[in-house]
C-alpha cells in the first residue's frame, strides 16, 4: 500500500520549520521532497541599509548556533575587499571562538541525536558536557550565545591570561567526559543498531549534491576548509581533517566525535602560542572601497560562504550568505531512499540542519 | 592571504566550464546573484579547484544556460534561488516551485532590484509589519 506521509512545516519532532513529503510503500520510503523557506527573513536585503558595524551584528543573528561563523566570514569578505592584514593574536582569538563553537554545536547534535534514539541517559550527559563549553564561551565573550568578538580588522576584545589559563582547565576537564560520550557512541549496540547502514549517501551522491562539512566527510569528501584553503592562521596549528566512508548516520556521528579531539588540539596549541601584539587594527569605522570578494570559513555543519560587493558607500551593495544546510538539506532525499518512516526523522537530523541558517 | 580570483565570461562558456570542472571532478562550491550598479544581472560561479576558489561572474544577460544537468544537485537550488530574487531565467532549469518566497510568489525575481522602502510599503499594504 502507498502512502503519502507529510512530515512539518510545524511539527513536535522539528526545532525548526521546515516541510518533508514522504512517499512510501508500506514502511519504506521510496521517495521524498523537502521544502524549505519558512524561517525567510530577507537578511540578505536588510543589509542593503546597514553599514558594516551594523550587519556584523545582523549577521551575527543568522544563525543561533554558528553566530561566530557569520560575523567571522563576513569580515574576511569586507577585509579582502579592504585589503586588509589581520594582526596574528587577533587571528587566534577569531580560532578560539569559532573551535569553542564547533565543540558546542558538535555536542548539541551528539546529544540530540542520542535523544532521537531514545537514549535520554547519553543525551543528558552530553548536554550536561555541553553546558561546560557555554560556560567557557560566558567567560571569555560575555555571552552564551552572539558572542560579539568580531570588529573588520580583527577581534574585537582580548582575553588575559587568567582567562586562558581557566580555558584550558575547562579544556581539560571536557576531555573525561568526551572520552565517556566517544566510548558509548563506538560501542553501544542501540547506537549501532539505530545508525549503521542508515540514511545512506553515497561518495557520488555526497560529490554531486555538494555535500559539505561532516555530512560530505562522512561520504569520503575531504573538504575542510581549515585545511584545504586555511585561513585566519589555521595553518599553523597541528589537526587532522576528519574523514570517513561509512556514508550512514553512524559515519556522520564519527566525524563529529573525532572532530571535537581536533577542536581541543586547536585551542590548546592556540592558547600555548598565541603572539602578543594587537588585536585588531584600530578601524573605528571601516571605509570600504568598491569591489567584491568570496570569503568561506568552516563552520560547525560545514563549508559557509559569504559573497560580498562594495559599491565604495556606506552600506553594502549585496551581501549573499550561502549556509552549510543550503548543500546538506538537498541531500537529504537521497539519504531518505528505502529507509523506513521511524527513522525518517533521524536521518533529516544526520545533517545537522538550520533552517534558521538556511532561509535567512 | 586568500584572494578572490575573478575571471569575466561570457554565456557562451558557461556550460563547457562547467563540464570541464565536472569532468575533472571539481566542486561546483555556490552561485551567487547581483544586478549591478549598472542594472546587468550578474551571475557569480565558484568553484573549488584544489582547494583554491576560482570566481567566474558572467554580466549582462537575462537568460542563461542552466548547469543542473552536469552539476545536478549542486546547482539545483542555487539557480532556483537566483530566478526568484533576480530578473533572470535558467534555460533548461526544472523548478521545483518557489524556495524561499511565500507560496503565493508569482515566479518573477523582483527582490534585488526593488528598494527595500517599496517592499516595507507593498507589506504595510497586506497587513504586515513595515
Amino acid at each position: 500500500m502507498s502512502y503519502i506521509v507529510p512530515i512539518g512545516p510545524y511539527h513536535p519532532s522539528l526545532e525548526e520549520p521546515i516541510h518533508v513529503k514522504l512517499y512510501t510503500d508500506g514502511e519504506i520510503i521510496t521517495d521524498s521532497d523537502v521544502f524549505i523557506g519558512y524561517n525567510h527573513r530577507g537578511i540578505e536585503k536588510l543589509t542593503t541599509e546597514r553599514n558594516p558595524i551594523q550587519t556584523i551584528t545582523l549577521v551575527e543573528r543568522v544563525c543561533g548556533i554558528c553566530s561566530h561563523s557569520h560575523p567571522f566570514t563576513y569580515c574576511r569578505a569586507l577585509e579582502e575587499i579592504a585589503g586588509m592584514e589581520v594582526p596574528k593574536r587577533g587571528q587566534y582569538i577569531r580560532v578560539i571562538i569559532a573551535e569553542l563553537e564547533r565543540l558546542h554545536s558538535h555536542f548539541l547534535w551528539l546529544g540530540l541525536a542520542a535523544h532521537i534514539i531514545g537514549f535520554d541517559s547519553l543525551f543528558m550527559y552530553t548536554f550536561s558536557a555541553r553546558e561546560n563549553v557555554m560556560d567557557m564561551l560566558e567567560m571569555l565573550s560575555g555571552n552564551r550565545v552572539n558572542y560579539a568578538m568580531n570588529i573588520v580588522g580583527g577581534a574585537r576584545r582580548d582575553f588575559s591570561s587568567e582567562q586562558f589559563d581557566k580555558l584550558l582547565k575547562m579544556v581539560n576537564d571536557l576531555k573525561e567526559p568526551y572520552k565517556k560520550i566517544l566510548d558509548i557512541y563506538a560501542n553501544d549496540k542501540t547506537v549501532a543498531l539505530r545508525t549503521k547502514g542508515v540514511g545512506v549517501l553515497t561518495k557520488e551522491d555526497a560529490f554531486i549534491f555538494g555535500a559539505v562539512g561532516p555530512t560530505g566527510r562522512a561520504s569520503s569528501q575531504s573538504d575542510d576548509v581549515r585545511k584545504v584553503d586555511p585561513y585566519s592562521s589555521y595553518e599553523d596549528f597541528d589537526f587532522k581533517s576528519v574523514s570517513v566512508d561509512n556514508c550512514d548516520v553512524f559515519g556522520r556521528a564519527v566525524v563529529r566525535l573525532l572532530e571535537v579531539e581536533e577542536s581541543f588540539k586547536i585551542i590548546e596549541q592556540a592558547i600555548k602560542n598565541i603572539p602578543d601584539g594587537p588585536i585588531n587594527l584600530g578601524t573605528k569605522i571601516p571605509k570600504i572601497p568598491a569591489g567584491e570578494a568570496f570569503a568561506r570559513t568552516e563552520a560547525p555543519r560545514g563549508e559557509l560562504t559569504y559573497y560580498v560587493v562594495s559599491d565604495g558607500g556606506p552600506s553594502n551593495y549585496r551581501v549573499n550568505i550561502h549556509v552549510p544546510t543550503f548543500k546538506n538539506a538537498a541531500t537529504v532525499p537521497a539519504m531518505l531512499k528505502n529507509n523506513t518512516v521511524a527513522d525518517a526523522g533521524l536521518i533529516v537530523a544526520s545533517i545537522d540542519p538550520c533552517f534558521s541558517c538556511l532561509d535567512r | 592571504m586568500h584572494k578572490t580570483n575573478i575571471t569575466n565570461i561570457t554565456k557562451e562558456e558557461i556550460v563547457p566550464l562547467a563540464e570541464k570542472m565536472f569532468s575533472k571532478r571539481r566542486r561546483l562550491v555556490i552561485i551567487n546573484g547581483y544586478v549591478d550598479t549598472e542594472g546587468k544581472n550578474s551571475i557569480v560561479y565558484n568553484y573549488d579547484v584544489e582547494g583554491r576558489v576560482e570566481t567566474y561572474i558572467c554580466r549582462g544577460y537575462e537568460k542563461l544556460p542552466s548547469i543542473t544537468s552536469i552539476f545536478k544537485g549542486s546547482a539545483q537550488w542555487c539557480e532556483e534561488e537566483i530566478c526568484e530574487m533576480m530578473p533572470i531565467e535558467f534555460e533548461g532549469l526544472n523548478k521545483s516551485g518557489r524556495l524561499f518566497l511565500p507560496d503565493d510568489f508569482d515566479g518573477t525575481g523582483q527582490i534585488l532590484v526593488t528598494p527595500l522602502a517599496e517592499l516595507k510599503k507593498n507589506n504595510k499594504k497586506e497587513g504586515g509589519i513595515a
